[in-house]
């Protein structure tokens, strides 16, 4: 049976003609409006979460504000760093107090693919040995490397000869 | 050209533009998860205005598609 054949048969099959009202000749002609509809309807699911994600920032947790004892400021030395573990026992981080006396720390895990970072002291920056990803002291911006976002700031505070961990930023 | 043929060039015109019109949104999402990810927040807003100007745009076709189909009915 050809084409023709199956056409004139369908044509006549009054059950198959309610099943699908459509002419075969309008067959593309009624796909392209149900894709336009299925488009604009992906396009509404699109500009909601858009929207969604513009206003994310405001019901997320930004940081933590946990006050917890880091150790004696004579322990950490000029141009040296201290690894401790902030909010939880997972959040790896390193301070470093820098060979001008400033004291900051960062969260140890690389921007990039989550190695550990470390202090390379020749450079006075953060260093990150798995694809050479480095980070500036002053904000944790990254500046050599695959590493395009900064490393979350750790704020310490330093009274009594005691340094205190007092919050993560975001 | 027919009616038809040129209903059919119309439509896969509107077709067309409604398609880019979803992947620049579609770029536009990924644009602004990137932004919060890494903390740039003022491209969020921006970002989601642009979106919602496209889905404007989507729709007001969808509306001319819906209003063409219902003259050329009432014509016939």
């Amino acid at each position: 049976m050809n084409d023709q054949e199956t056409y004139t048969a369908c044509k006549q099959d009054k059950k198959w003609r309610d099943d699908f009202p459509i002419e075969w000749e309008g067959d593309n002609y009624v796909s392209r409006r149900e894709m336009v509809k299925f488009l604009t309807l992906g396009s509404l699911f699109l500009a909601v979460a858009n929207w969604l994600m513009a206003f994310a920032p405001r019901f997320l947790r930004r940081g933590s504000h946990n006050r917890q004892l880091l150790g004696l400021s004579d322990d950490l030395r000029r141009n040296g760093s201290a690894l401790f573990r902030y909010p939880t026992a997972k959040d790896l981080c390193i301070a470093v107090r820098t060979s001008e006396g400033k004291l900051v720390a960062y969260s140890q895990v690389c921007t990039h693919l989550s190695c550990a970072v470390i202090y390379d002291k020749t450079e006075q920056s953060l260093f990150c040995p798995c694809h050479n990803g480095r980070f500036n002291l002053e904000h944790g911006a990254p500046i050599a490397g695959p590493p395009t976002r900064p490393l979350p700031r750790i704020r310490l505070e330093e009274s009594d000869g005691r340094i205190y961990v007092t919050e993560r930023e975001a | 050209m027919s009616t038809r043929q040129q209903g059919t060039v119309l439509f896969t015109g509107i077709l067309f533009l409604v398609a880019t019109t979803v992947v620049i949104q579609l770029w536009l999402l990924t644009v602004s998860m990137e932004a919060l990810l890494s903390g740039a927040m003022r491209t969020l807003l921006p970002a989601a205005a642009a979106s919602s100007v496209l889905l404007f745009v989507n729709a007001g076709l969808l509306r001319y598609v819906f209003r063409f189909d219902r003259q050329i009915r009432s014509s016939k």
